[in-house]
């Protein structure tokens, strides 16, 4: 059954960042805000209806600017109480921010190298989850005053690239091409292997799937109870075989969204798996029919993109510095 | 106020004089003092000729005195400005110290009189008191020959050292008692409180001096103070001065005060007031009483060489008979042993007292005979020893002793070696060959065949060896000849050849069997390895050039051979994702860890503090990594329930368990040793050939 209706109108454009934007993150709750982190070392709190794409203000909806990175900004994750949000990056350290005064509260470092990801986890967002370049998964624990982590993952043979946290699981992508699935209460790590590097991991609500990229232009569904494939995503013209690209689900569970290596974000239906709209993030529009074959640069990379939990509205950051939010229109 | 009316003084005109009006008189007395030459006589006199100097011209009164800051200038500053420094130039070839104005500066010129003084005193030699002189006077030294030199107040080498270690006078020495202090003598004990660390009490010292008294030991006569006529009587010469001092005083040596210093102690002090003692300058020491007296000669400081000896002349045939008499005086004719010489005379000791003997009871006849000496004449114990006829053995017999247990080597000797021996020998008192055989255990074939320099090698390896050389690689490659050598001792030990080994010409049998052993080692080594080894390591292969392609086309670079894929990869490369892909691990999360997921803990967690390591990892460097092997061994053991350990199997109400139980451990069991043996079929799995060899 095709999905209702998907956003596809450009509602606000968010900039100001100068370099590649690489997450976006709603806020919790009614998801007002989005927050985008980025290359430039800085992290942007924006509200996306303050600032409508045709608006020419250098930074429109701007609410919040935090620096502390040294080194780009690789991922951000909002906790449910929205007071905190925690990043990571390449100077190997995670962040846990306050969001009113925009000061970290903590400041972990043990990493090896470049931070990939860092997600909340926990009850209560006790923890925070952290996925590394350097092939290890870190937890950490937001209540005490340990500087070390609670616990470390270390079975990766590789980067790990992304990190996802359901319940008392914890679900970790690698360049090894492997997706580890930790269960707390079982103590048992499920390991599934894909064949290709996994850049991305995805736990639909059920928690009975879960959604890959992989560096082999495939955005794969499988199975977490015995890893199988449930659908594979590919697309003509869908290209992800070198960057970090990130997929996600949207419009509850029934829509993929991924972006791409050459600046297009795809959206394919989950059950059927056919390419429901293509998206041009720097032209901000839909590109409907053939996709004319150029040459992509660095910045076209739409390495980022973000469903809105609440509402129909998605969001895409690329390259260029820039954030489109779509919606409904 | 009231003032006495005086009569006013009559002015001078009204002053009558003495001599009434006469020619005044004035009375001279004395002879005039001659007019100064030198001397204050109030005329003006510049700064500069106020200076003070003593007789050495030099300035007296330095700045200080007259506030300046020039102090020292005197004493080296260098100048009145202050000091100025000196441009100090040496080098190797011009040493400053053997420059000509080396000798400029003397230490003398910066000494006042007092430093002069007391360097002129410190020149002058002395001896330590406590030296007596050589050989002075018989009036000091005891009336004993040698032991007067060691009779000295001076202490002794022990004695100083221990008192640098903390001993001191009269002290006991051993470790400090604890006891209340003795501060009366009355020998009240004063509460537990007062106890301290005292040194242990002096022990008396026993004298080593013969009783010539009946008094007992350790009598001290009553008279303590006057010791010095006691001394000859009760003590003997032979008093070792260190033992004894508690009764000698010590001549304390009255130092004369120091000339250079201040003031009098009080000890010196005579009452008199005529010396100041804060009087500058050298303290001369007139006699302040008429008449000589008599000044104690002290011993001379030096020694008078000769002075004590007497020199005894001993007439010639006097000596040639002390030397001739020491052979008679040895009881067997010899020597006497190195280091000792024979006494020429008894040694004479005036105060023994000469008992007579006892009176024998008339009519008393010893019961001991006494054997005429002349029969048999003197016999050294080693002239005896030798003279002896017995051996061991009839030692022992005569003794009444056991025989030993044990055989000699004649019991397993044939008859005809034992005679051989004998004849050789010339020793006729050995025992009997016997002849007997070797005790158990002895092998008879102690022929070394060649066939023992081959080493042993289990069939299956050498089998195994072989199977690797027919597919991959032997070992050898340079060698053809060893080579083949090498797969004949193969083929030996696998059983498809039953020839010795040969060995190569030019080659010892050292040397084989050497080469043999390397053989084995190498077959050991370079077996093909089997299953989960062989998927960790490639061989290098090299590409089979075809025959007749030329050979520009060898290129360094070979292909790598491709690695054995993990199934799982190759599965997932298919699309077949399932149960090919998965695998499962156990791993141990921690407390807090599982606290804050708000998750039951498995029971088997560690009770460890807040880091952890997450999963089991060996620390070992294993070319089988422990997490593969558990891999493995869950592939084996859980076949039926992919999702739950085994100890999961074993507790079913495993989620339920409160947070704060951990494991109990039992001392008394283990059930992980206790546990029957895993069947077979696992360990084959495990260890066994795989079907997944390369």
């Amino acid at each position: 059954m095709p999905p209702l209706s998907f956003p596809t109108t450009p509602i606000a454009r968010l900039t100001g960042h100068s370099g590649i934007v690489h997450s976006i993150a709603y806020s919790s709750g009614s998801s007002q805000y989005i927050l985008t982190g980025s290359s430039d070392r800085t992290i942007r709190l924006f509200n996306p209806g303050k600032a409508p794409p045709t608006s020419t203000a250098p930074s429109a909806g701007l609410i919040n600017k935090y620096s502390a990175h040294g080194y780009e900004v690789l991922s951000l994750d909002v906790n449910t109480a929205n007071d905190r949000f925690v990043s990571t990056g390449g100077d190997k350290t995670v962040f846990l921010w306050d969001v009113q005064t925009a000061q970290t509260i903590k400041r972990w470092t043990g990493h090896a190298g470049r931070v990939n990801r860092g997600v909340f986890g926990g009850e209560d967002d006790s923890v925070v989850v952290s996925a590394s370049y350097d092939g290890t998964v870190k937890v950490w624990d937001v209540k005490s005053s340990h500087y070390k982590p609670l616990v470390t993952f270390d079975e990766a043979r590789d980067s790990v690239t992304d990190v996802c946290v359901f319940d008392a699981e914890i679900v970790t992508a690698s360049v090894d091409g492997r997706v580890r699935s930790y269960d707390l209460r079982m103590g048992l790590c499920s390991v599934d292997a894909i064949g290709y590097p996994v850049t991305s991991v995805g736990v639909s609500k059920k928690g009975t799937e879960c959604l890959l990229s992989s560096l082999d232009s495939t955005v794969r569904l499988m199975d977490r109870a015995d890893g199988t494939l449930l659908k594979a995503y590919r697309g003509e013209g869908f290209v992800n075989k070198e960057l970090k690209v990130r997929s996600t689900l949207g419009l509850n569970d029934s829509v993929v969204v991924s972006g791409s290596d050459d600046g297009m974000v795809y959206a394919w239906d989950l059950l059927e798996g056919d390419v429901l709209h293509r998206f041009r993030h720097s032209e901000m529009r839909e590109v409907t029919g053939k996709v004319g074959v150029e040459k992509p640069g660095k910045k076209d990379v739409v390495g980022a993109v973000a469903f809105c939990k609440t509402r129909k509205e998605w969001a895409s950051a690329g390259g260029d510095g820039n954030v489109v939010v779509w919606g409904m229109g | 106020m009231f003032k006495r009316q005086r009569a006013a003084s009559p002015s001078s005109a009204q002053k009558r004089s003495r001599t009434g009006g006469a020619a005044p008189q004035v009375i001279k007395l004395g002879t005039e003092l001659p007019p100064e030459d030198e001397g204050d006589d109030g005329a003006f006199v510049p700064v500069w000729k106020q200076t003070v100097t003593d007789e050495r011209g030099r300035r007296r009164l330095h700045g200080a005195f007259t506030g300046g800051f020039s102090a020292g200038y005197f004493n080296t500053v260098g100048s009145k400005e202050g000091w100025t420094p000196k441009a100090f130039v040496s080098s190797r070839s011009n040493r400053n110290k053997d420059q000509a104005k080396a000798g400029t500066q003397r230490p003398e010129d910066f000494m006042d009189d007092e430093d002069l003084a007391e360097a002129a005193e410190m020149r002058q030699l002395e001896t330590a008191q406590s030296f007596a002189a050589i050989g002075t006077g018989a009036a000091d030294a005891p009336n004993d020959d040698f032991f007067g030199l060691f009779k000295t107040e001076e202490d002794t080498i022990g004695v100083k050292i221990i008192q640098k270690m903390g001993w001191r006078r009269d002290q006991g020495i051993g470790r400090k008692v604890r006891r209340a202090a003795h501060l009366d003598d009355n020998g009240l004990n004063s509460s537990i409180k007062d106890r301290h660390l005292f040194a242990p009490t002096d022990t008396q010292s026993m004298s080593t001096f013969r009783q010539d008294q009946r008094k007992g030991l350790g009598f001290q006569s009553e008279s303590r103070l006057s010791r010095s006529e006691d001394d000859t009587e009760e003590k003997s010469s032979f008093v070792l001065p260190f033992l004894d001092r508690t009764d000698k005083p010590r001549p304390t040596k009255k130092s004369a005060p120091k000339q250079t210093s201040f003031g009098v102690g009080i000890l010196n002090d005579t009452g008199s007031d005529d010396e100041d003692p804060y009087e500058l300058g050298p303290k001369i020491k007139f006699n302040k009483t008429i008449g000589k007296e008599k000044k104690a000669k002290k011993p001379s400081k030096f020694a008078k060489a000769g002075a004590g000896v007497s020199h005894v002349v001993i007439p010639k045939k006097d000596s040639m008979r002390t030397t001739a008499s020491l052979s008679k005086l040895s009881l067997d004719g010899k020597a006497p042993l190195r280091g000792f010489a024979f006494a020429t005379e008894v040694m004479f000791q005036p105060n023994r007292p000469k008992f007579p003997p006892p009176s024998i009871p008339p009519g008393w006849t010893s019961a001991k005979g006494v054997t005429p000496e002349s029969q048999r004449g003197f016999q050294t114990v080693g002239d005896a020893a030798k003279s002896s006829a017995l051996d061991a053995k009839s030692r022992a017999a005569l003794l009444g002793e056991s025989q030993l247990p044990g055989k000699s080597i004649f019991n397993f000797i044939s008859k005809e070696s034992r005679d051989r021996i004998a004849t050789v020998t010339g020793k006729v008192n050995l025992p009997q060959g016997l002849g007997e055989s070797g005790p158990e255990g002895h092998s008879q074939d102690t022929h070394k065949t060649l066939w023992s320099f081959v080493p042993v090698l289990d069939k299956e390896i050498a089998a195994a060896a072989l199977a690797k050389g027919a597919t991959g690689w032997m070992p050898y490659a340079e060698d053809s000849a060893k080579r083949t050598r090498y797969v004949e001792f193969l083929e030996l030990r696998a059983g498809s050849r039953q020839a010795l080994p040969e060995r190569a010409s030019g080659m010892s049998v050292a040397d084989w069997a050497k080469e043999l052993e390397e053989f084995a080692h190498a077959a050991r080594v370079f077996k093909p390895t089997t299953g989960f080894m062989a998927s960790r390591f490639t061989s290098s292969t090299t590409s089979q050039s075809a025959p007749g392609s030329d050979r520009d086309d060898d290129t360094l670079l070979r292909a790598a051979k491709v690695k054995p894929t993990d199934p799982a990869e190759e599965a997932a490369k298919m699309g077949m994702y399932g149960p090919m892909t998965r695998s499962q691990i156990t791993f141990h999360s921690t407390r807090l860890l599982c606290k804050r997921f708000n998750v039951a803990p498995p029971p088997d967690v560690p009770f460890a503090p807040e880091t952890g390591k997450g999963t089991e990892k060996s620390t070992t460097e294993d070319a089988v990594n422990q997490t593969a092997m558990d891999e493995m061994k869950k592939a084996v053991l859980t076949r039926g329930l992919p999702d739950r350990p085994a100890w999961m199997n074993q507790t079913n109400v495993a989620v339920p368990v409160p947070e704060t139980a951990h494991a109990m451990v039992d001392v008394e069991k283990n059930d992980a040793l206790d546990k029957g043996r895993a069947p077979d079929e696992v360990f084959r799995s495990i260890f066994g050939d795989d079907d997944d060899s390369d």
